[in-house]
Formats: structure tokens, sequence, C-alpha cells
């Protein structure tokens, strides 16, 4: 196998030689605002279709090398502006400059990638619409691995949730459009319900307060963002296909929008189906997955003051767990780690998927009302419902394995109200009120005791957030207050079995203190300060039972508090006469009564053996780190990037370190790009980018034998090849990627991937992508 | 400004208020048909006489209070016909799950394992394909010895992996659905 994609590489690479026409054309300008007619500093421009993208320098001047002769369309963005679409054809060297428009809503969040234009002094990391896209085989989880400092919790290679800088679950907001992700996180084996491929933009903020979102507000949010409607009168969209040759998954995503002055629409759609994914030596039995996910977007003005916009997405997922990895008790999960190879492991690939596994159906609904009561305040208004439907399947004796083991149905309703002001001397304040519902339901047909109780809970929050920029700082504080009210429903496990109610009061606080200084046009450098707490969940109270995701038998405990934490940030972004650019995070956070789930000296007997059993408890915990990415254009093809992420963290309270952070990791990512198009017959393969990338992930050093079954797994080299590039094809233009995933084919097993126990992680994987966006 | 913060503050007292009113509704408890609460070994004596039983009983399950285990004690010498009695002592009347693990029996193996020397079991049952299941067995015993019988059932055990039909478990595999220890004398 790998011989044929070896043959195929340099069969792609030969005709390197073969390059005739020019490439090197360069399009150059100015931008202006298109009624003041001033330059616009750090504008961010995107060339669709390919991977390019400059911003503006001081004086509004941008240059974009290397260009092919052909069509191309340019985005521009920046704060405050509508985005604007240009389209240009390409003959010679251009120079030519641009304007855009201020939007009326001066206040309203665009979202802009390039680091100076944030509007805040968090650390902002984002995924654009190109790499999501190249990645159209990923999950959530694992596509933003590839952000310094963020790392997956993985349950097999279907199930995984992101990390970031050592906080997952309960700890990361994760927001789908603006709604905080309502879903059942119980476990490590329980993975974010959401389609990356529906947002064009996702961000990671990893900072010390996420102020005015719901949810746990201890630092760091993932943002999943669907981007506005483009101003364009025709039907536009995209077209994605993705094949992978390791569990011969095919995926399909497509994308259709239409912008109209009455009511424009965009449609995005993604099926996926996968079947038993390999190690190097052997299948994974039972790791198929199936995938239909569906969102719509509508958008009207109703005047220039009025706006409202409406989002519905579903996200339906089926999705096998490793046969081999679940266990009937301790004796099973002992012979587990003796084995090479696990248990039930088949010799032949499948699609099929049996139990165990899961089936997931998340749905979500948004409405949107923006209204600009003058052009410095603004009032939105948004309604938001989901409904997540979780069932998981185990094996089970006398035909019951059709029958859910885990079956829960949660509501959660939204409502926010928000304003904002602009005032003089760039102060800028933003405050609101928010209500969240969530009601979740055991459905009693699984014939187990729930492991979850049955719920109600409401937060209520209200929250303060200001700005001001100073000469060359700028300054952001805010609070923020919870009330969170849980209503809680448990069956005794006590005989007879009864009902036991709880009712729970927890208050919330969060605050934040963040100051970001211009050094120079080049070096910016940041500090946040942050506290906040974090109400016990259910899961943390209540939960009770055997657990396949600890393998064990979790238990609540109903006296937790509210956990505390204080954390600092420090930032530094630098660019060197735009050939390099350094980025450093550095953080501190300290957790008082952190809470954890702690594995127990008691081994508890049952009729079904022995089961370790796991508490959950508080600490004092805390977590630092350093996230270090470096960037060097050796010229104007070369570029080398390196990645580095570090983190520990430790209970000081029994002084041993925590477990489940990441490794610490190193990435090196060397791309060349092609100056001239490579012709091969009657075609031109265009911006042929080839690049490298490793990444070595240390052996977990940092806990101690007795914190785990088996011992953390060696450091392992992971290597990718991924080549790009665009074709056009009369008036379409057909991106190309091909990846191999694993070249070296190494057997080798994470410390975050709970799988680790029973197999080896993926063998080599060759992925092929085609898109073409019309 | 303020007008939008009172409102915003009104909103924000009342929704607390509403909200510390409302309750979630009683759950149904769901009915545990799978659950083994007990499990019953009867040895009856060849030779006649009061079969000894060895049980294990778990009746609230997972949690809660720890089994009621009761060893017993056997002969020198002896041959004993043991038979396998699985129940779910939650229901009432008491539901007997013996027929279910006969009825995926294919699916299913006893294995037994003693610590005591000369205390052997062998399987008098048969599925399908003439693998044995262990809910009929003979057991024996030789010299006189304390020590302890485990008694494990396998759920989709590898019933023709070498060793499994003479009921070794080493290469059974599958997932367990009983293992119990027991404390036996042979006197």
């Amino acid at each position: 196998m790998f011989n044929r994609f070896l043959t195929l590489s340099i069969f792609i690479l030969i005709p390197v030689l073969a390059f005739s026409q020019n490439c090197s054309l360069t399009l150059s300008g100015h931008i202006k605002d298109a009624n003041t007619g001033s330059s616009i500093e750090y504008a961010e421009m995107q060339v669709e279709s390919t991977n390019k993208g400059v911003v503006t320098d001081s004086t509004g001047f941008f240059q974009i090398s290397n260009l092919c002769k052909g069509e191309y369309h340019i985005i521009i963005n920046y704060i405050g502006y509508e985005t604007k679409k240009v389209f240009v054809k390409l003959v010679d060297n251009l120079t030519i400059d641009f304007t855009i428009e201020q939007s009326v809503n001066k206040l309203d969040e665009v979202v802009v990638t390039a680091k100076k234009a944030t509007k805040t002094t968090q650390k902002v990391a984002s995924l654009n619409h190109q790499s999501i896209t190249d990645n159209a085989d990923e999950n959530l989880g694992n596509m933003l691995k590839s952000i310094a400092g963020v790392s997956a919790l993985k349950t097999g290679n279907g199930i995984s949730k992101p990390v970031v800088n050592g906080l997952y679950g309960n700890r990361l907001t994760i927001l789908n459009n603006g709604i905080t992700q309502s879903g059942q996180q119980w476990g490590n084996d329980h993975s974010p319900e959401i389609d990356p491929l529906v947002a064009n933009n996702i961000r990671v903020i990893k900072g010390t307060s996420s102020l005015e979102y719901l949810g746990s507000n201890l630092g760091n949010v993932v943002l999943i963002e669907p981007k506005k409607i483009d101003k364009d009168p025709h039907l536009h969209g995209s077209t994605n296909y993705t094949f992978e040759t390791n569990g011969l998954s095919n995926g399909l995503n497509v994308q259709l929008q239409k912008y109209n002055p009455n009511i424009s629409w965009k449609i995005n759609g993604t099926l996926k189906k996968s079947g038993d994914k390999k190690t190097p030596n052997y299948y994974l039995t039972n790791t198929g997955a199936e995938e239909v996910n569906l969102a719509l977007q509508l958008e009207k003005a109703f005047s220039h003051k009025l706006f409202t916009d409406l989002y519905f997405s579903t996200f339906n997922t089926e999705l096998g767990v490793l046969r081999g990895s679940h266990i009937g008790n301790l004796t099973d999960l002992e012979d587990a780690f003796q084995r090479d190879t696990p248990f039930f492991t088949k010799d032949e690939f499948s699609y099929t998927i049996n139990a165990p596994k899961q089936k997931v159906n998340h749905h979500l609904l948004k409405i949107h009302t923006k209204y600009f009561l003058d052009e410095t305040q603004q009032f939105n208004v948004t309604l938001a419902a989901q409904f997540d439907n979780r069932k998981e399947f185990d094996v089970r004796r006398g035909g019951r394995s059709d029958i859910p083991a885990l079956s829960i149905q949660q509501f959660s309703y939204f409502a926010e109200a928000k304003y904002q002001e602009h005032f003089n001397h760039q102060i800028h304040l933003k405050t609101g009120v928010q209500l969240n519902i969530i009601d979740n339901t055991n459905n009693p047909q699984t014939g187990i005791l729930p492991l979850i109780p049955d719920y109600l809970s409401y937060e209520t929050g209200i929250y303060l957030i200001g700005t001001k920029k100073l000469n060359k700082s700028f300054f952001e504080i805010g609070t923020r207050y919870d009330n969170v009210n849980q209503n809680v429903v448990a069956i005794s496990r006590s005989l007879p079995r009864e009902i036991v109610r709880y009712d729970n009061i927890f208050h919330k606080l969060g605050t934040s203190l963040g100051w970001r200084y211009s050094i120079t046009d080049d070096v910016l450098f940041s500090y946040n300060l942050g506290f906040a707490t974090r109400n016990p969940a259910i899961n943390e109270l209540y939960s009770f039972g055997l657990h396949q995701g600890v393998s064990g038998i979790e238990e609540g405990n109903i006296n937790l508090q509210t956990e505390k934490s204080l954390k600092t940030t420090l930032g530094l972004n630098a660019n060197i006469k735009t050939k390099a650019s350094v980025d450093v995070l550095a953080y501190y956070q300290k957790v008082n009564d952190y809470i954890y789930l702690d594995p127990q000296e008691e081994i508890r007997l049952t009729i079904r053996g022995a089961f370790p059993v796991f508490e959950y408890k508080q600490t004092n915990a805390e977590i630092f780190g350093l996230d270090f990415s470096g960037k060097y254009h050796i010229n104007k093809s070369l570029k080398v990037k390196l990645n580095y992420s570090f983190i520990k963290g430790n209970d000081l309270r029994n002084n041993v370190p925590l477990i489940n952070l990441p490794s610490n990791n190193i990435g090196t990512n060397v791309s060349y790009e092609f100056t001239k198009p490579i012709i091969i017959g009657k075609k031109q393969l265009d911006n042929l980018n080839i690049e490298l990338f490793d990444q070595y992930v240390f052996e977990q050093k940092n806990i101690l034998p007795e914190q785990d079954f088996v011992a953390p797994p060696k450091g392992y080299n992971f290597l990718i090849l991924k080549i790009a590039s665009n074709i056009q094809f009369r008036k379409t233009r057909l991106r190309f990627t091909f990846k191999i995933n694993n070249i070296l084919n190494v057997s080798y097993r994470d410390y975050l991937n709970r799988q680790r126990y029973f197999a080896d992680d993926l063998g080599i994987n060759a992925i092929l992508g085609i898109g073409f966006i019309f | 400004m303020s007008k939008i913060q009172t409102i915003l503050a009104a909103f924000f007292v009342a929704t607390i208020l509403i909200i510390s009113s409302c309750k979630k509704e009683d759950p149904v408890i769901p009915n545990e048909e799978e659950v083994i609460t007990t499990l019953k070994y009867t040895l009856t004596p060849d030779s006649g006489g009061t079969p000894i039983v060895l049980s294990f009983q778990d009746l609230d399950g997972e949690g809660g209070n720890a089994p009621i285990i009761t060893g017993g004690t056997l002969d020198t010498n002896a041959t004993y016909t043991g038979s396998m009695e699985l129940l779910n002592e939650q229901e009432n009347p008491v539901d007997n799950l013996t027929a279910e693990i006969n009825e995926e029996n294919k699916d299913h193996q006893f294995f037994f394992q003693s610590t005591i020397p000369g205390l052997s079991v062998d399987y008098n049952d048969s599925d399908a394909n003439g693998h044995p299941v262990g809910l009929e067995t003979t057991l024996t015993t030789t010299d006189a010895g304390t020590g302890t019988l485990k008694i494990t059932l396998r759920h989709q055990p590898d019933k023709f992996a070498s060793g499994v039909p003479d009921g070794d478990i080493t290469n059974a595999g599958g997932e367990t659905d009983i293992e119990v220890i027991f404390d036996v004398n042979v006197q």
C-alpha cells in the first residue's frame, strides 16, 4: 500500500520540471474606507480557494505575491466593516485600491483572525475555513489539535473531546454559533455533538475568563462559528468530498448560499460513513461510524437597524466502540492489558456497527435579533432550544443488546438579552442577562439504574464587560454572576428502590482583568488575570454505577463545593520583518476545591466480580504551562513552523500529579509552495503546496504508577505528509488535498486515548480530498 | 442606558423568582430484569445425603450492602452432582435466569477453578456445537484440604479456543457476567 502512495507522490512531483507559465504575479494596493478615504491598517485579506492571506500594514498597503494567472475572489475583512468579496482577473502584476464600507453595526462582533484586530486582551487561536475543509476527515477534537496547547481526550478515534491548556469537559465551554453547547458530557467517552464542517471559523480562546458566555467561566472557550451569508445575489456554494483508506471512509459536505434583500439563506450538509479502522497490525473491530448533519441559516434585514437571523442544525451519529474494550470486571481488564491483539479482533474489514455503540442526535434552533438604537447603541435578543438524545448500547444478555444500556434525553432552553454601547474616548460597554434551563430525563426502558439522575437545572446569569483603548494600551475588565438551581430526582441504591430528591443552589462569580500593550507595531504583549468559580456538575454530585468510560464503578459525592479558580496568563506576539513571527503564552492556574475522580483503595465485590471504585473528590490543584509557536519564511516558497506545548498539573493537597493532562509535545512543520504552476497535460496545478508535519509526543512522566491501571505509553513520533493544489476546470476551481497520516505506519499508543488500555492507535491512513467552490 | 439596565436587572430578578418554584417530575424506576442477584451451586452427593449449597447473594446490586457469600464443606473422595441456579430476587415473584442462560448456551460458559488439590469439576451438558455450558456438572474430591472454588460465567467467550472446551479459562475471552469465589473445606 505504502509503495503505491510513494509512486503517486513521485508522479506528482516529477512535473515540477515541466512548468512554463509565470506564476509570480503580484497583486498590491491599498485598502481604504469608502466614505472617508482613509487607509485601513491591519485589514485581513484572503484569496479564496488558496491558502494565501495577508494583512495590510500600518499605511493600509497590501501585497499578495506568487499568484498565478487566473480569476480570483478576494475577501476583505476588517472589524466594524462589511466583509467584502471582490473579483479580480489577473493577467499581469496588478496594483489596485479597494474600498470597504463601515457597517452601521459599528459594534458588531466581526470575527477577525488577524491578531492585531482582536477586540480582546485574551489569546485567540483560530482555524479558518480553508484549514477546516482541508481536514474534513477529522472530527472537532482532532481538528483542533493543530493549535499549540490544544489536545484531544479520546476513546478510540471517533470519540474525541478537546482539551485546552489542560481543561476539558465540564471545565471547557464550547459555543456552537454563540450558544453554549448543551450536551451530555458525562464522561471522557462522550464527545461534543458538533460537526466542525458547519463552521467557517473555529476559535480557541486561551484566556482567563469568558464572562460573556454561559458555562464554566474557568477560562478557555472553543467557538464554532458559521460565517454570515456573503452579500452576493448569485447562488454560490462549495462541495467537498473526502476518502480515507483507513476505515474506507467516505465523507461529503455540501454548502449552498444565496443573498436576497428579502431573505438570505445558507444550507450546509454532511454525510460520513466509515468502517473498522486499522492499526499497523490489526483491525479495530467495531470502530465504524456514520454521521448525517444538516444546518440551515436564514438572515433577514427588516431595516438598516433591525436584523434577524435563524439558525437550525441537526447532528446525528452512530459510533462503534472497539469490541475488545468492553469489559466485564477487573479480571477482564487485567486480561486485556496482557494481550497484544484485543479480544474479538476480526481478520476482515467491516462497515457493520454492533454493540457496544453510541447513537447521538443533537438539534439546535436559534433565533437572534439585533436592533441598533443609534450609531453607538445596540440591543440583541437571542432565543435558543437544544435537544440532545444520547443512547449507548452494551453487549447484553437475553437479546437486550438492541435496548440501550443508557438512554438520556436532554432539552435545554436559552434566552439572552444583551446591550452594547460605544462611548467617547474609545470606551465600549457590554452587558447582558441570560437564562438557561436544562431538563434531563432518563428513559426507563434501559432496565438499568441510570448512571446520571434526572434533573432540572436553571441558571440565571448577568454580566458587564468594559474595554478601553488608551494610546498603545487596550484594557478589558469584566464581571459576572450566575445563580444555579439544580432540582435532582435520583433513585435510591438500597432496596426497596425509592425516589430521593435533592435541591441545590449555587452562586457563581467571575471577574477578569486584561491589558494588552503594543510595544512596537510588531511586538504585542498581553496580561490577564481572572477569578472564577464553577459549581459541581450533576455527574460529579450524583453519578452512580458501572461506567465503562472509567472501567469501574463511579460514585458521585453530594458534599462537593464550588470550585474556585485564579488564573493568570502572559502572552507575547512578535513579528520580525514579516519573515518570522513568534507567539508565546504562559499560564498558571490555581484551582481550590478542584473536583476530580479519585481511584479508591476499595475494590467492590459484586456478582460480576471485583470492580475498582472511583469517587469524586476535591483538592487544591495547580495547572501551568507554556505554548510556543514560531514561524519563519526562509524564502517565498519555504516556510518552517514550530509548535511546542508544555503542561504540568499538581494535586497540592495530596502532593501527587493531576491525571489526564496532555503529554508535552513538539510539532515541526516544513512547507514548500511552488511559485509557478505545474503543468500536467493541458491542466495546471496552481499553488502546489507540499507540507511535512512531524509531531513528537513525549511520554507522560508526570504521573505515579498507582494513579492508573497501566503505565503511560512511551513517547512517539507521528509523521504527516500533505499535498494540496488548485486546478482550474473551465469556470470552476478544484482544490485537491492529499494527505498521509502516520506515514511510517508506527504502532503507538497515546496517553490521552482511553483505548490505549486495549489496542494500538491508528496505522497509516491516506486521505484524498476534492473540493470546489462555485 | 440606565433604563435598559433597570429592565435587564428586573428581568434577572424575576426569572430567579419564577424558576425556584419548578420541580422535576418523579422518574419511572426501571425494571432491572437483567440483574443477577443470586447464584446457587447445589452439590448433591452421589452417595446420598443432604445437598450442599454454595451461594452468593447481593440483592441491591453494585452499591449498598455487601453480598452474602456462603461456602461449604465437602467429603473426601466423593462425587457430587452439581446444578447451577441463577436468580433475580429483586423481582417478585423471583425471576429464574437459568433458563435465559440455557437459551443462549452457545454464548455462555461457566468455568470452575479450585485451589484445593484433587478437586475437579467436569461438564455434564453441552450446547448445539457440542461445547460445554456448565449448568450441569460433576464435582469430584480426593484428599482433604481447605481453599476456594471460583466460578466464572463468561458471555460471548471463544468456545472454540484451545483449552476452553476442557474448562480452561485462559483463552476464553468474552465478558465476565459472574465471578464469585467460595470458601470450601474438604474433610
